[in-house]
């Protein structure tokens, strides 16, 4: 399954500048809040689950090269944060429900 | 589903097997942060989370939450047990990490028993 | 009755009030409890061919003062102690029980009340009674000890439940005349004491269910004293402290501290942001979130500060009608 399946499906909105979606295919999903947790486990090209919206998070996904951060539970990150995302090519999503509900859907629909 | 289910469902290890484990869980919640638990859980619900500080503890008594499943086999505090089994709360610890947990969880038909947050 | 002579006849003594209710209780648990309800159903029994040296074994090892006497299966007598003091005196040990045995019995239906048992007892001057059952089946055996013990175990039981009423009452003020009631709880907060972090909060929270509050009353004011101990603890320079005022009609909450205060409350109020450091989000605080929740779980709230000298938070729940803690003087439960 695709970025762009995923997005269409989940109706996520997207925050940053706009990629070839469909041919970026996750790895899987890592859902956590703590940061130090997410450096250590999650896998490149994982999707990240977090209601974390601060810039610290842009720092996190570039680090573990991760497909996309897709913040739950509507969390509005500002336009520093975003601005910082987009110098470093990280993808912002946004989603209306909260991580529990997010992953269960994405789990369901194969992300492993 | 009750705690005893949830615990197979998950691979889970009770860490305080005095306490029941028989009370039937509402629903699922996964955070690492307090104030969201606090913020929208709904009682009886089962708290996924990566924290294993006392806190989780305080902030699971305070939403009435029912268990609590830490995530990626992490282990609690002594005295995080304690408080637990003090309390009359089920510490359990499963190898699969958050995404998993409630991959599985949701699948299983445990549901999300959070409140929406209003933006 | 025996029991009553016994209260009543010390000499001198006044009987009081309480006494009187004592004695007026005591008289009537012995109608309301069943002779079964007391009695000892697990009856040793022996049978007329047995001999008088195994019923002394009996008697020693249970730890019993008689036993009846079944022959095929029906009660045939009563063999005492004091049957069995008179065997040994005469040194006839080597006889059978129907040598000693009583032929006269005297029994007392399960289905009786206990002052039956009393009656009978003070009529006979018999020390056990055997009990049996409305087809003149022996099904137990009944001594004053064992009236005694469950008259007092009744009381004990009547005491208990009582406890527990006026712990489950719903009305705390009920009995409390006042021209105004309030109950405070004080707790003192160390910074960075993060161990002992909502302990304060979970004392209170109980004290609340305790008092009668509704459990999603107290659910609100435990969240909302929570976030605030936290914040005493994550962000104060020497801690703080808490202070609740429980009236009937409303729940004052309060924490005060003495630095660093706050710079901008504005902003402190607006969700997301915080001044946590990292090593406090990792800790799964820090989400900014704490005043928002806050302000959610209750009717008021003020925050005051001053930079360099402290801060002061205000939480306040008015209580609704179907939740105040009811005054004896309440106009709403007037006639």
């Amino acid at each position: 399954m695709n970025l762009q399946e995923i997005i269409n499906q989940l109706d996520l909105a997207v925050l940053t500048h706009a990629k070839a979606f469909s041919s970026i295919y996750p790895t899987g999903g890592y859902a956590s809040d703590l940061l130090s947790c997410v450096i250590a486990g999650a896998k490149p090209g994982n999707l990240w689950l977090t209601i974390q919206a601060h810039a610290n998070i842009v720092a996190v996904a570039s680090l573990n090269e991760l497909a996309a951060i897709i913040i739950t539970e509507n969390a509005s990150p500002d336009s520093t944060v975003i601005e910082k995302a987009n110098e470093q090519g990280v993808t912002l999503l946004v989603s209306r429900e909260n991580t529990y509900q997010l992953a269960g859907k994405l789990w369901e629909m194969g992300i492993r | 589903m009750n705690v005893q289910k949830l615990v197979e469902l998950v691979n889970g290890e009770v860490l305080n097997p005095q306490v029941a484990l028989s009370h039937e869980l509402k629903g699922g919640c996964g955070a690492d942060l307090m104030s969201d638990v606090l913020a929208s859980v709904k009682p009886d619900a089962v708290l996924l989370t990566g924290l294993c500080n006392v806190q989780v503890v305080r902030t699971a008594q305070m939403a009435d939450v029912r268990a609590i499943v830490f995530v990626r086999g992490k282990q609690p505090t002594a005295d995080t047990i304690t408080l637990a089994t003090q309390e009359g709360i089920p510490l359990i610890s499963s190898p699969f990490g958050m995404f998993e947990l409630c991959g599985r969880l949701y699948q299983a038909g445990l549901r999300s028993l959070e409140e929406p947050v209003s933006s | 009755m025996s029991t009553l002579q016994e209260l009543q006849g010390r000499k001198g003594r006044i009987i009081t009030d309480k006494d009187a209710r004592e004695i007026s209780r005591v008289e009537e648990l012995s109608y309301d409890l069943k002779i079964s309800e007391v009695m000892t159903s697990s009856v040793k029994t022996v049978s007329p061919e047995m001999l008088m040296s195994a019923v002394l074994e009996i008697l020693r090892v249970n730890r019993i003062s008689g036993v009846p006497v079944l022959e095929n299966g029906n009660l045939a007598g009563i063999l005492s102690i004091e049957d069995l003091v008179r065997c040994m005196e005469k040194n006839e040990l080597h006889l059978p029980v129907s040598a000693y045995m009583s032929h006269n019995i005297v029994s007392v239906n399960a289905y009786d009340s206990v002052v039956k048992a009393i009656e009978t007892f003070s009529k006979e001057r018999k020390g056990r009674l055997p009990v049996i059952d409305e087809t003149g089946k022996l099904v137990g055996i009944i001594t004053k000890g064992d009236i005694t013990r469950g008259i007092l175990n009744a009381l004990q039981r009547d005491y208990h439940e009582e406890e527990l009423r006026r712990y489950r009452a719903s009305h705390l003020f009920e009995d409390i005349t006042s021209d105004r009631t309030s109950l405070i709880l004080r707790y003192n907060i160390k910074a960075r004491d993060y161990l002992n972090g909502g302990q304060a909060s979970s004392h209170i929270k109980r004290a609340l269910l305790r008092l009668g509050a509704n459990p999603q009353l107290a659910r609100q004011c435990g969240i909302a004293i929570y976030e605030a101990e936290m914040n005493l603890i994550i962000h104060t320079t020497s801690g703080g402290i808490i202070r609740v005022q429980i009236e009937p009609h409303r729940i004052l909450m309060q924490t005060t501290d003495d630095g660093p205060g706050i710079a901008d409350v504005e902003k402190a109020l607006t969700p997301g942001w915080s001044t946590a450091t990292q090593e406090v989000r990792d800790m799964g605080f820090g989400a900014g979130m704490g005043l928002v929740n806050i302000q959610r779980c209750v009717d008021k709230m003020t925050l005051e500060s001053t930079p360099g000298k402290g801060t002061k938070l205000l939480m306040e729940i008015i209580l609704r009608p179907e939740e105040r803690f009811k005054e004896i003087d309440d106009p709403e439960t007037l006639p």
